[in-house]
């Protein structure tokens, strides 16, 4: 039987933790994943997970059931991306992945574990990777932010417009320039319109 | 509503368009299945006519299908177990915090309880004495000096309503320290000189 986020969280606000732990279990990978994207840097990534889930636990009390969990969740995580990444500018740190030329290998935690694909293959999708996460950081943070929930999360314009705190037509506006850009950025990099359709 | 500009999106500035495609936005959301029905109904009308749309929505899907090839990172074994560990510690802290909190609504308590019987005795009593007789005002007084210099002047043991019990405990316990550590050894008679006289 299937059960709601939103029950499992009410269970949670009751010092459930097996449905805590469901919750985690459920939302890990999406989450790490979205950071990822945003800090670019794996490590980071995790603790600011493990920090998201810990507030979520936290604050459990707080959480009312008419908001939809997901985008409770992902406000949490895009504000702890957003002070990590001004931190980072503060602080003037870059992460090693940002530091790392293209072509090297430092995807190896999504890289190395797959071993069914070919050698070429695998290079492939690994430079493509590669110019994507680029492009993504080159976007302004609202753009960025707005794209990674719709293509990535699979979020509606609503709940991304509740995460940003702003309109639904604020965010078809993000979006759509946030994709005419990456496609912009993409073809500089030499990816090229061509390649983007002979690709795909 | 929001027009589209010549500059960016040169190609559909036609009247034909516009009257179909409020703004360039719009199209985003198509391709995200985030228009309401009717409106829907209404760019895919315009698109089996119009070819330079077509075109536009079709390299819109393109590039946002090559975005999701982005690929996604495997989160580590341990993470679920680091979450639940954070979580645990967390819920340690929270413990401490209450017993904390309620020690300081226990504190609090006793004078309320003083004020509490005060009043009650002050209101029984309200038509049998002149309240701004100086007899009163003393007894209210030497009432509220009483109450605040127990308060504050109870032992620490006693002021977070610990009861007589307690104190007697207490004692035993000052007791206990009090022979363990003043260990009595008496000296054994100097008999020495008269015992060796004794032999001789």
């Amino acid at each position: 039987m299937f059960v709601s986020d939103e029950d499992l969280m009410m269970k949670c606000r009751k010092g459930d933790m097996s449905a805590f732990e469901l919750l985690v279990r459920r939302y890990q990978n999406p989450l790490i994943n979205y950071i990822h994207r945003s800090v670019n840097d794996y490590q980071r990534a995790e603790d600011l997970s493990q920090e998201t889930f810990l507030r979520v636990f936290k604050n459990a009390n707080r959480y009312e059931p008419t908001a939809s969990f997901k985008s409770w969740l992902y406000t949490i995580a895009t504000n702890l991306c957003r002070n990590e990444v001004r931190n980072r500018s503060r602080r003037n740190t870059y992460y090693l992945e940002d530091l790392v030329k293209e072509g090297e290998d430092v995807y190896h935690t999504d890289i190395m574990r797959d071993t069914r694909h070919m050698p070429d293959v695998l290079l492939e999708k690994k430079e493509q990777r590669q110019i994507i996460r680029k492009a993504l950081t080159q976007l302004p943070e609202n753009q960025r932010v707005a794209l990674t929930l719709v293509t990535y999360q699979d979020l509606r314009y609503e709940d991304v417009s509740e995460i940003l705190g702003c309109s639904v037509g604020a965010v078809k506006a993000l979006i759509h320039r946030a994709r005419q850009k990456m496609k912009k950025l993409l073809i500089k990099t030499g990816i090229g319109e061509e390649n983007i359709h002979a690709k795909i | 509503m929001q027009k589209y500009n010549k500059t960016e999106f040169p190609h559909l500035y036609n009247p034909e368009c516009e009257t179909h495609i409020a703004s360039v936005d719009e199209l985003s959301a198509y391709i995200d299945k985030e228009l309401p029905a009717w409106k829907r109904n209404l760019i895919q009308q315009h698109l089996k006519k119009c070819d330079t749309c077509a075109g536009y929505v079709q390299q819109l899907k393109k590039t946002d299908k090559f975005l999701r090839q982005g690929g996604e990172i495997e989160v580590s074994a341990d993470f679920l177990a680091g979450v639940m560990t954070r979580v645990s510690e967390a819920t340690q802290h929270q413990r401490q915090q209450e017993s904390f909190w309620s020690r300081v609504a226990r504190y609090i308590e006793i004078p309320l309880r003083w004020l509490q019987h005060i009043s009650i005795l002050a209101y029984k009593l309200r038509y049998n004495i002149q309240t701004r007789s100086p007899i009163y005002i003393f007894a209210l007084t030497f009432c509220v000096f009483t109450m605040v210099g127990v308060t504050l002047y109870l032992p620490h043991s006693d002021r977070f309503g610990q009861s007589a019990h307690a104190w007697k405990k207490l004692d035993d316990v000052s007791g206990e320290k009090l022979i363990s550590f003043e260990v009595i050894r008496p000296e054994p008679p100097k008999r020495l000189l008269t015992t060796t006289f004794q032999q001789k």
